[in-house]
């Protein structure tokens, strides 16, 4: 992962090179097995949708953060991540992902179509909205 | 902790550390151990963390950075008035929820 373009998809993942270096010197320095189970999340986040690169950058920055403290009080890997850590990860990465795997523009997508629909429903019948 | 009791306590956790705040300032871990003493003993400190970032985003909580003895600088904590605010609508929320959970269970009896 060393040698990452400096634009495109990859940059848009990680961050800026210049952050993302930093990121893993930092994982470097954790004792062996906060190290491991850093670079297992770090693989799991890379499946989510990154919005833009500056929050991905935090994104790294806050788990590098949170592994750095959890070390320095002794904290074990497992109390950390919990028994389920695909939902600790998941509710992680909701605070930089906008909240889902899915692409922005495809929710932007399904909320334009529903409304679309509504409205059309609304004409043919002429009920008013009914939204709660 | 059982399936059910993590279903249940997914939507009501950030008003659970909210309302911890609102005793005094703590950082993450300080949450965590915290809670665990109350009795939510499964609780782990990822999710707290995650929801204190989540919380900190939407401005609902200050952050201080604290030097530390052992390890870089704790962020603390703390409760602003937005966060007061959305803690008084959560125990709204929360009276709301038992109220009418209380009435179903009197219902099927």
């Amino acid at each position: 992962m060393s040698d990452v373009e400096k634009s495109g998809f990859l940059s848009k993942v990680i961050g800026p090179k210049k952050r993302w270096r930093a990121y893993k010197a930092r994982v470097k320095e954790l004792p062996g097995n906060h190290r491991t189970a850093v670079e297992a999340i770090e693989r799991y986040l890379m499946h989510f949708v990154p919005t833009d690169e500056d929050s991905n950058a935090s994104m790294f920055e806050d788990l590098a953060d949170l592994f750095e403290q959890a070390a320095a009080d002794g904290t074990p890997i497992r109390e950390i991540v919990g028994e389920d850590p695909v939902e600790f990860v998941n509710a992680f990465a909701e605070n930089y992902s906008e909240g889902g795997y899915v692409p922005a523009r495809a929710r932007k997508q399904l909320t334009d179509d529903i409304e679309r629909a509504e409205r059309a429903a609304g004409n043919e019948t002429g009920t008013e909205d009914k939204t709660v | 902790m059982t399936k059910l009791e993590t279903e249940m306590l997914k939507g009501t956790l950030e008003g659970i550390i909210l309302a911890s705040l609102a005793g005094r300032p703590a950082y993450g871990y300080e949450i965590t151990v915290r809670l665990r003493e109350q009795g939510f003993s499964d609780i782990a400190e990822g999710t707290v963390y995650a929801l204190l970032l989540r919380m900190e985003k939407r401005g609902l909580v200050d952050v201080q950075k604290v030097p530390s003895e052992k390890g870089p600088p704790r962020k603390v904590h703390s409760l602003n008035d937005e966060g007061r605010e959305y803690l008084e609508e959560f125990w709204r929320t929360w009276s709301f929820l038992t109220e009418r959970l209380e009435q179903l269970r009197e219902g099927g009896r």
